[in-house]
């Protein structure tokens, strides 16, 4: 396979359809009319989910600079929206002996990223194809982590590469991701470089080790390398930190100012 | 969890109310605005509808009609009510939390109650009083007359000031905030004034069953049939499947700070994303994290309470909706995922409640109320993916 600019994604396929197919599912969403609106309705569950619906929270990093657990889907439907996209790796059977036979049921593998710093991975097991494939987008939605870039060498531009080295491990698999110049493009298996290149990595070299051909443990292990990268402690984040407000107490706080005047006014005006 | 749960009733959001306080039917399901008594609210014990954590009133949050037709008993005149404490500080912790079995008991008992008549045709009485700006204890002192009257015709006693405190409140609230004030004065002077008059914003519900393949549906909407067509027609068994690496197992749903049980405590959500109440009598409950408390044992008669309803979060969103700013503190401070109501499977009533006959024939039994939180950040601290 010839190497290709991390701008365009899946365009090859592996027979797993191409991108046309998932470009316009927004516009083909919601051409299906009275049925689909009332489905597509979100009510917030969660404190957190009812901030971003407001629209008092503009971006996903103000979520993780204060490490709120994400608990709905439509939150980063609404934060990050059309720019994510997302590809199936792998759908495979997966079975289970029962006295009448064997049971099968499918396990899908997606991976979902807007290609600039955001990308999540999703698993979910089904009786049938479609559902699993749906089932993961969303629990990849739910695992969607922040990738940091850094740069080889001068610090010129936008940061392109993985600020150092990281090893991620899942089973017996371990991936280790060491940064390179630019030009070098992602060196990796088929399989990381998918994940890499929704990630927003330009360049980067790989090693890995294990048993590789388990597609959901190498997965995993490239996932868990770049959750890895904000983890690691470089001397950029030797300077103390400022605390900031978490959204939960600024937006409560702004309310609770200016009313509690009026409450005591009203009721000496009797 | 196939075919909607087996019987559950979601109780999905009607229209608004034109007032927050505006009376209803003891039979009508809604969320918000006072608690529609069917008996004289003064009879009631006044240590049921204070705060378990501030001592502060409760207001109603739903009252929802549940009567029961199984087999052994036929209850039509029964209603659960939940109250929290709507303080802006104080919605977080289990014990603001009640809630209330109002039922009708055996109408056998209702020829002891007929000379009790009077005792509903009381509270036009001190409407006329509602606008004296006096200071109370004129007040009192005529109240404290009518009430000894009261108590001739057999009512308790020991009722009697706080009672006339409640009823003059809950019959002349409309007229002005100055009545609410003095009834809560009677019982706690000093308190805060603020929050006396506050009721939570109120809208009617009507309820509806699930059926299983909206829950189905509701996941698959946003994707394209054509899409997802293509996928199944790619050849998925072309991987290695005969060889002797591992193969792949089957793996519960997890994602990074949600695990198996909220996830199909969302699914649920998701499926009629409109619901405030979920109702199951003697069912399971659908819960957001794996841990629940102990509902305890009933209070009358001393057996395992089982479960009955749950209200939902999407009634805060609704809330917020249609409350003004100061009310708007309180609902978004609440954090609670679910309040799960386990109630007496007998629906028993005491037997002195019967004897005493206060109450035209109903009774107020109290019952658990059990409160998940939203996991704070602390205790959600996650290592990894694979943790």
């Amino acid at each position: 396979m010839a190497e290709r600019p991390p701008a365009e994604r899946g365009s090859f396929g592996r027979g797993f359809g191409g991108r046309g197919g998932r470009g316009d599912r927004g516009g083909r969403g919601r051409r299906r009319g009275g049925r689909k609106e009332e489905e597509e309705k979100w009510v917030p569950v969660t404190k957190l989910g009812r901030l971003v619906k407001d629209g008092k929270i503009s971006s996903v990093e103000q979520i993780y600079l204060h490490s709120l657990p994400i608990k709905e889907y439509q939150i980063i439907d609404t934060l990050i929206g059309p720019g994510l996209k997302d590809e199936v790796m792998k759908i495979t059977p997966v079975q289970k002996q029962t006295r009448a036979g064997q049971r099968t049921r499918f396990k899908a593998f997606v991976v979902v990223g807007d290609g600039n710093g955001h990308v999540g991975l999703g698993v979910k097991c089904a009786k049938e194809v479609a559902t699993a494939i749906r089932g993961s987008i969303i629990l990849a939605k739910l695992s969607i982590i922040p990738v940091r870039r850094g740069y080889w060498g001068n610090k010129i531009g936008k940061p392109h590469t993985v600020p150092c080295k990281v090893t991620g491990k899942c089973g017996s698999v371990t991936v280790r991701m060491v940064p390179a110049p630019r030009g070098a493009g992602i060196v990796a298996a088929r399989v990381p470089k998918k994940v890499l290149q929704f990630a927003g990595i330009e360049d980067v070299f790989t090693s890995s080790r294990g048993s590789t051909k388990t597609l959901g443990n190498f997965v995993k292990a490239t996932f868990d390398c770049l959750l890895k990268t904000y983890g690691f402690l470089t001397p950029d984040f030797w300077k103390e930190t400022r605390f900031v407000r978490s959204p939960f107490q600024e937006y409560t706080d702004l309310l609770a100012k200016p009313t509690s005047k009026v409450l005591i006014a009203e009721v000496h005006d009797e | 969890m196939g075919g909607g749960g087996g019987g559950v009733l979601l109780g999905m959001p009607g229209p608004w109310a034109d007032d927050n306080r505006e009376p209803s039917d003891f039979y009508t399901s809604k969320i918000g605005g006072l608690p529609d008594w069917p008996f004289p609210v003064e009879n009631l014990a006044p240590n049921l509808l204070i705060c378990g954590t501030c001592g502060s009133k409760l207001c109603l949050v739903s009252q929802v009609y549940a009567p029961i037709s199984s087999g052994t008993s036929n209850i039509e005149d029964r209603t659960i009510l939940v109250f929290g404490c709507i303080i802006p500080n104080c919605g977080n912790t289990p014990l603001s939390w009640r809630a209330l079995r109002v039922q009708k008991v055996d109408s056998e008992r209702e020829s002891s109650v007929s000379a009790e008549e009077e005792v509903p045709s009381t509270p036009p009485v001190p409407v006329s009083k509602a606008n004296w700006l006096d200071d109370d204890s004129d007040e009192d002192i005529d109240l404290e007359a009518l009430s000894k009257a009261l108590s001739e015709a057999g009512t308790m006693a020991s009722h009697s000031k706080k009672k006339d405190g409640n009823q003059r409140s809950e019959s002349a609230v409309k007229n002005s905030t100055l009545v609410a004030r003095t009834g809560v004065d009677m019982e706690m002077p000093g308190k805060s004034l603020i929050h006396s008059n506050q009721v939570v914003p109120c809208f009617y519900m009507y309820t509806q069953e699930p059926s299983s393949k909206d829950i189905v549906s509701s996941v698959c909407s946003n994707y394209s049939e054509l899409f997802i067509k293509e996928k199944q027609n790619c050849d998925y068994n072309d991987d290695e499947m005969g060889d002797a690496g591992e193969q792949e197992v089957y793996e519960y749903d997890k994602a990074l700070s949600a695990d198996r049980t909220y996830l199909k405590f969302k699914k649920q959500l998701d499926a009629y994303p409109d619901q405030c109440f979920r109702h199951l009598y003697g069912g399971k409950p659908l819960l957001a994290t794996a841990e629940l408390g102990d509902p305890g044992n009933c209070k009358l008669c001393g057996g395992f309470r089982h479960f009955e309803m749950q209200l939902m979060p999407q009634l805060i969103s609704f809330l917020l909706e249609g409350a003004d700013d100061c009310q708007k503190i309180v609902l978004e401070n609440w954090n609670w995922m679910t309040l799960v109501v386990y109630t007496c499977p007998k629906s028993c009533s005491n037997k002195l409640d019967r004897g005493k006959s206060t109450n035209s024939g109903w009774i107020v039994a109290e019952e658990a109320v059990l409160v998940q939180f939203e996991k704070t950040l602390q205790e959600s601290i996650h290592t990894g993916y694979f943790s």
